[in-house]
């Protein structure tokens, strides 16, 4: 098997990327009933092996019960303690991490292929006898909810928040995964023990990926993990968002900047079969230096220091979304360019072949950057196998993107930044109000309701 | 000249990590760098490591100019030319540096800290000529057009707002360095004061230019899918003509290292209104300047209070029944000419910060008999090889590993010492560095909406 991720440090005859296909390093396995992803990479002797469970915070019927019960995984067995757990773990130099969102979760284990025997095999011991013990749980509800109170102070962070749930609203994915003030009250361990025997019992996939020696976790798993694959997660279908009349203001103390964001939820028909699309137009408007917002609001009329877009697409549902921010004085101005930016893109005759051209340099140019951490390679297939893509996509990419125009860039931009669809949450001071309200009717809101 | 090294290899090791004589190997065993060192005749250093694996590359341009540089009326001079840099040069003009990076597939950034400004660029391997010129020719003739410079004051002053203005960590740490290193070059903010940023003229900025960017004044860093005899040649032939800076080696020589200790007569406790409605918080004790001896055992104390969730700081006010916290950290921060210990946190809402702080305090002194043992110590060790690994994975941050010792320590090489040295404390080095740091006098600083 060829290996693109082979040897790092030491030389070797160049081996050209375009002949080499990066799947190649792609192993795909069942042991028993686990599907298992081998990405090879002996670079240096380290493993990452990524649980994907088909399950995620849709599923709570507390909002934060799924993150709660991987975040406090480690809070205590019926042998150890959570500081007896912790000091395993840090002394192996391993890292367990976990990733929830609303339509799947992930638990990974990061550490030297040398110990991947015990510390796999505690990660199995913690899966069947995690007791999510009461004081251990209590403290990290405390704490959950101090961070929450504490998001004020964090305007860019508050804005994705109350963003999210404002775009969201009336589907079910606008409860946040992390959970709420009200429902990290309502959190005990037996719901968490009960979800995590959900979770024991959900459709998941063994991400891994390492030198060949990782794959020596097979009877480890097999032995201890005691995993089944009885629940599988059925799709939420979602109708188009419905269209929004008004700005929503959300006032914060001491504001002398304004938080901007704009977008709004996709459904999964309108992605079929346009992913590449939709990633190329996210790149256009905000990927980089010269992406147009950037060059518009930053380069060209110095309102603000960043400016960012994104599609961002799970299974179900994506979300479109702009994220910039200016000082209080220039926030309509910048929320009234944003609008004129859409609309130019919208036109492909006022698309210039010269920035198009450049963006599809771009994102062609840059597509072997996503092979050079294997981790993000991992994370990227365990994305399009839950998004039921073929990994052929992905080695088609640079040539779709090198076939598209700029028509096809305006209606990708027409589907996804439809104005009047477009939901505008800003973050800042009250006085805000008078200037953006010549843009649409506004409306406040009170941060604390979206803690 | 030339100078090749040995060939680069992995050396796997089988041991356990319970093992400590196998374990003692593994830190100054496993990574042994080959790279290729050229030096042109004016001055200039560049390292080529290469690495065939992708069809890709990252540059770095480690320029030994920061904070530590400037005076009072150009704070943030540093920082100001890095967006500068840009913005354009004679050849590559107005507005098109950018351009030519992300239209091939490359993204750039940069960074200043007190001590160094940092460029860099990832790209696709056929685009090392052009790179090279670009780096080239904005060194030997930036632009510094008026409207851009005019322009790009606004957005530094909005960056300004939003990393320290408005961000209660932000605020903190410039409050900590302030009163940390009062009356020493660091205790200047990298990003300049506000009355300086928009007074300094383009003048002043252009002379600091002239001063600092050159040849005899930057390590250059080049990882990736290169050929280095073929590098080497570009790079003579694109910086080679660049004349060096007569008084940049004046500049650094005027910079005494007594002149950036701090000297704290009393402990300070200093309290700034935020909107925060808990409290946060750094407190900081004096340590040492990089690749100080000393430096290794508090490095390892940092990591043994305050580095993952067995760490003590962890143990002791956030995994407990009521916690005090909800993070907290600890760090050795090593400068090129002086150094701070540092820790830092969150407080849970209702806490009293100078209940806290004061039983912080004490704790810390006690944390120097309880918390240092031989089973830590090898712990922190093991978390020092993962780190090393995740450190070097990618062309970038080997780029970065090589440029930042290069410039820090005048040797690339010094790695292989820096390691040593790592395996080499011992659990009575690291106590005797608890005790030493803890008995000194601290600044404490806390941002909170209760404070007056």
């Amino acid at each position: 098997m060829k290996k693109i991720t082979a040897s790092l440090l030491i030389l070797l005859s160049a081996t050209s990327f375009a002949k080499t296909s990066f799947l190649d390093s792609v192993e795909r396995m069942k042991w028993g009933d686990l599907e298992v992803v081998w990405v090879e990479d002996d670079k240096f002797p380290k493993f990452t092996a990524s649980v994907y469970y088909e399950n995620g915070g849709i599923s709570d019927q507390i909002p934060g019960a799924t993150q709660a019960t991987l975040d406090q995984l480690t809070s205590g067995t019926k042998k150890q303690n959570q500081k007896e757990i912790a000091e395993f773990f840090d002394f192996y130099g391993a890292n367990i991490r976990n990733s929830v969102t609303h339509e799947y979760s992930v638990l990974s284990v990061q550490g030297l292929v040398k110990d991947i025997e015990p510390v796999v095999g505690k990660v199995c011991e913690l899966l069947n006898d995690a007791q999510y013990p009461a004081n251990e749980l209590s403290s990290y509800i405390s704490r959950a909810k101090s961070n929450l109170n504490n998001l004020v102070t964090s305007h860019a962070a508050l804005s994705d928040r109350v963003f999210r749930q404002m775009t969201l609203k009336e589907t079910p994915f606008s409860k946040p995964v992390e959970g709420t003030l009200e429902s990290l009250e309502k959190l005990s361990p037996a719901l968490l023990k009960e979800r995590l025997k959900e979770l024991n019992k959900t459709k998941k996939v063994l991400y891994l990926a390492g030198p060949s020696g990782v794959k020596d976790i097979k009877d480890i798993l097999k032995s201890k993990c005691n995993w089944s694959n009885e629940i599988r997660l059925k799709p939420v279908e979602l109708n188009k968002p419905s269209n929004e009349s008004a700005i929503y203001l959300v006032p914060v103390p001491g504001a002398n900047q304004a938080q901007i964001r704009i977008g709004r939820y996709m459904t999964s028909n309108e992605l079929q079969g346009k992913y590449d699309k939709f990633e190329f137009l996210a790149n256009f408007m905000g990927g980089g230096f010269t992406s147009k917002l950037v060059q518009e609001l930053r380069v060209k009329r110095g309102l603000t220091y960043s400016a960012g877009a994104y599609v961002s697409a799970q299974r179900d549902y994506a979300r479109a979304g702009i994220m910039t921010f200016s000082k209080n004085e220039t926030a309509a101005e910048t929320v009234a360019l944003i609008r004129a930016i859409f609309q130019d893109v919208s036109n492909p005759s006022k698309i210039t072949e010269q920035e198009f051209k450049h963006q599809q340099g771009h994102l062609v140019g840059g597509y072997a950057f996503g092979f050079e951490e294997t981790s993000s390679f991992l994370g990227r297939i365990m994305l399009y196998d839950h998004q039921n893509r073929k990994l052929s996509e992905l080695e088609a990419f640079p040539e779709k993107i090198s076939r598209m125009t700029a028509a096809e860039l305006s209606q990708a931009n027409l589907e996804a930044f439809s104005w009047d669809r477009l939901t505008i949450v800003v973050v800042g001071d009250k006085s805000l109000e008078k200037g953006l309200s010549r843009i649409r009717p506004v409306k406040i809101l009170d941060y604390r309701k979206f803690l | 000249m030339k100078i090749w090294f040995t060939l680069m290899t992995l050396i796997l090791l089988g041991c356990s990590s319970t093992d400590k004589q196998d374990r003692s190997r593994s830190l100054s065993e496993s990574i042994n760098l080959e790279v290729k060192e050229v030096k042109l005749d004016n001055g200039m250093v560049a390292l080529i490591v290469p690495n065939h694996k992708l069809p890709i590359f990252s540059l770095y341009l480690f320029y030994k100019v920061g904070g530590k540089n400037e005076v009072s009326g150009i704070t943030g001079a540093s920082h100001f030319l890095e967006h500068m840099m840009f913005k354009g040069a004679k050849r590559f003009g107005k507005n098109t540096i950018d351009f030519i990076i992300e239209g091939s597939g490359g993204s750039t950034n940069a960074y200043t800290t007190n001590d160094q400004t940092v460029y860099y660029e990832n790209l696709p391997s056929s685009q090392l000529p052009i790179m090279l010129e670009i780096e080239a020719d904005r060194m030997e003739n930036l632009l510094l057009d008026k409207d851009d410079f005019n322009k790009e004051r606004q957005v530094v002053l909005e960056e300004r707002k939003m990393r320290y203005e408005n961000s209660p960590r932000g605020q903190i740490y410039l409050e900590l360095m302030k009163n940390l290193y009062e009356g020493t070059p660091y205790g200047r903010s990298v990003i300049g004061d506000i009355p300086d940023l928009k007074s300094v003229s383009r003048d002043q900025i252009q002379a600091y230019f002239k001063r600092f960017y050159a040849p005899n004044n930057v390590a250059l860093v080049l990882a990736g899918d290169v050929d280095p005899k073929e590098a080497e040649k570009m790079i003579k032939e694109r910086f080679g003509k660049i004349p060096s800076s007569p008084s940049v080696e004046e500049a650094h020589n005027s910079l005494k290292d007594e002149a950036f200790v701090p000297r704290l007569k009393d402990s300070k406790v200093v309290k700034r209104k935020g909107e925060s409605p808990s409290p946060m918080f750094m407190l900081a004790y004096p340590s040492y300047k990089a690749g100080h001896v000393k430096g290794y055992p508090v490095d390892i104390l940092s990591s043994i209070i305050g580095s993952g969730r067995s760490a003590s700081l962890i143990s002791d006010y956030i995994l407990i029944d009521k916690p005090v916290a909800t993070r907290m950290y600890a760090a050795n921060q090593s400068l090129e000419k002086s150094g701070f210990f540092f820790i830092g946190g969150d407080l849970v809402k209702g806490i009293d910060v100078d209940t806290f702080r004061k039983d912080l305090i004490g704790k810390l002194k006690g944390y120097c008999e309880t918390e240092i043992t031989q089973r830590s110590l090898e712990k922190v060790k093991n978390n020092y090889l993962v780190d090393l690994y995740a450190g070097l994975d990618t062309n970038a941050g080997l780029a970065r590993f090589l440029g930042e010792r290069q410039l820090l320590f005048g040797d690339w090489r010094f790695y292989k010492q820096e390691l040593s040295m790592y395996e080499d404390v011992t659990v009575d080095q690291v106590k005797q560095a608890c005790h030493e740091i803890f008995s000194q006098k601290s600044v404490f600083v806390s941002v909170w909406n209760k404070h007056k």
